[in-house]
């Protein structure tokens, strides 16, 4: 009778429980994994631009969890990830190829006010429409802009809102995709995002100073438009100098998405990507087409995807490993937020 | 047997602590969140006190209009998603909400549930991932039923949460909160 009276007991404080509301926790936790199959026509593994690089195998993308807490006007972000995605493909790779981790951001911010704020640490960089996460791209195969372009910044950034429709930051940083400066803090960068119309904005960037290579100057205009409830339209457009006309390269890419229904969006992104003349050295062009499906449900997206590159130059290689103006890839993603 | 009844029970309390209370629907198909109070103060003070409290909120809740007998307001709140002991924005439920009032006697509704998907930016920020809203009624593909489920309930949850702050807020007079007496040691005398 005891032992009956006593689990009757805990069926009533279970259920009490479960009644009361759980609270928001201020801490905010999140994060993401991913995993791929991806089958190269050649073959090998062919077009080389980050991540997604196995040739007919499945694959692992990273996890990634992210820790955000804001006490008044303070906030902290901590993410970090492991995982090839996460690791020896992401730049830096503290161990060098060991298995190790990989800081995504690592900052502080302030809100001074309503409108202004300073940032300082290591984050994903301003530059740029595609990141390293695979939850903020719509395509699973990054481009040769985002391959060629900064991955993560670190530095210090003051931002001002003047309304919902303009802001402006400007900051010091290291050079590119380093925890520490190798030649100080080199770098002075700059963004203004207006929002011209409800759905529509835009973001015109520059980053100048040391780079992996030397030091030069990047523009970039990265812009999106929701226009209707189907159908969206992104833009990147990026142009950067090396220093002492030592190279660089430009680049457009166009990213039209439509719902096609409740859970299903297709994509195309269509790329122009140059690779500069250095001195009598000349450059070369690359120029692509992806199309990608995002299949939701709940957290989960799938990710069918198709690619085409194509190169005149033939850096690419053939089934029989013989040069060859042309790359095409199938891959399969699937990639888990939470 | 007595074990067995008793994790019979035992499984019965989750699913009835998992029920919630569900929104209902006005004439127009929409959802609503619709009171009616008895309240023994004259119209003007349950519209001040009112118009204190939107204006309290004024982060989540703007004025749009206001009569004699009434005020209209749009609001936004932000729904989450819990792991384990943390949680983060998973996305905002815009809303209309309208406040009329007599004397003794005042009534409250939310409605135009319209709901902003947020996504983690590069930054690791949640920010909304479109500008264009989905009415909460919208009846969604089998892929999106779970997640959409689980979104409406929130949406419930938080309103009926608003709902129990407002209702308080105009229980209580216009004067200032009475201060609470702070015990004041003295160590000259003991």
């Amino acid at each position: 009778m005891k032992k009956f009276l006593t689990a009757i007991f805990s069926i009533a404080s279970t259920t009490c429980a479960l009644a009361q509301e759980t609270p928001t926790s201020p801490l905010e936790f999140s994060g993401s994994v991913d995993t791929y199959y991806k089958y190269d026509f050649a073959k090998k593994s062919n077009i080389p631009t980050s991540f997604a690089s196995d040739h007919n195998s499945v694959s692992l993308g990273m996890i990634d969890l992210a820790l955000k807490k804001k006490t008044g006007k303070a906030s902290f972000v901590g993410e970090i990830s492991f995982g090839p995605r996460g690791q020896t493909q992401s730049i830096p790779d503290a161990a060098n190829n060991n298995s190790s981790f990989h800081i995504q951001n690592l900052y502080v911010n302030y809100d001074f006010t309503d409108k202004f704020s300073m940032t300082a640490g290591y984050m994903g960089t301003f530059i740029g429409y595609e990141v390293i996460s695979p939850v903020g791209n719509f395509n699973y195969s990054t481009s040769y802009l985002f391959t060629n372009g900064p991955f993560q910044n670190a530095g210090i950034k003051a931002t001002y809102k003047f309304s919902d429709k303009v802001s402006l930051m400007a900051g010091l940083f290291n050079d590119w995709n380093v925890y520490s400066a190798t030649r100080g803090v080199s770098s002075i960068g700059g963004q203004l995002m207006v929002s011209p119309v409800e759905g529509w904005t835009a973001y015109l960037n520059v980053l100048s100073g040391a780079d992996p290579l030397g030091y030069g100057t990047i523009e970039d205009l990265t812009t999106s438009y929701q226009i209707t409830k189907a159908f969206k339209l992104g833009l990147n457009a990026a142009n950067y100098d090396r220093a002492d006309d030592a190279g660089g390269y430009a680049g457009v890419a166009l990213y039209p998405q439509v719902a096609v229904a409740d859970a299903v969006t297709l994509g195309l992104r269509g790329e122009y990507f140059k690779i500069k003349d250095v001195g009598a050295v000349q450059g070369t062009t690359y120029t692509g087409l992806t199309l990608t499906a995002n299949i939701k449900s709940g957290g989960l997206t799938f990710i069918p995807e198709v690619r085409l590159d194509h190169n005149g130059d033939k850096p690419f290689s053939n089934k029989t490993g013989g040069a060859a103006p042309n790359a095409g890839q199938f891959s399969l993603a699937a990639v888990y937020a939470f | 047997m007595q074990y067995r009844l008793v994790l019979l029970l035992t499984l019965l309390s989750f699913k009835l602590s998992a029920q919630q209370k569900q929104f209902s629907s006005d004439d127009r198909g929409k959802f609503i969140y619709y009171e009616v109070v008895e309240k023994a103060v004259v119209k003007d003070s349950l519209l001040l006190r009112a118009n204190t409290f939107i204006d309290l909120y004024k982060k989540s809740i703007k004025k749009q209009g206001t009569t004699d007998t009434s005020i209209i307001a749009k609001g936004v709140m932000v729904i989450d998603k819990t792991i384990l002991v943390a949680s983060h924005p998973s996305g905002e439920v815009n809303y209309k909400f309208t406040f009329e009032a007599r004397d003794k006697k005042y009534r409250f509704w939310l409605t135009d549930f319209e709901y902003i998907p947020y996504g983690r930016d590069r930054y690791s920020n949640y920010v909304p991932t479109t500008t264009i809203a989905t009415p909460l009624e919208k009846t969604p593909g089998k892929l999106s039923a779970g997640e959409w489920k689980d979104i409406v309930e929130a949406a419930y949850s938080k309103t009926a949460k608003f709902a129990d702050n407002f209702k308080k807020a105009l229980s209580t007079g216009q004067a200032e909160k009475p201060k609470r007496k702070t015990n004041t040691i003295s160590t000259k005398k003991w």
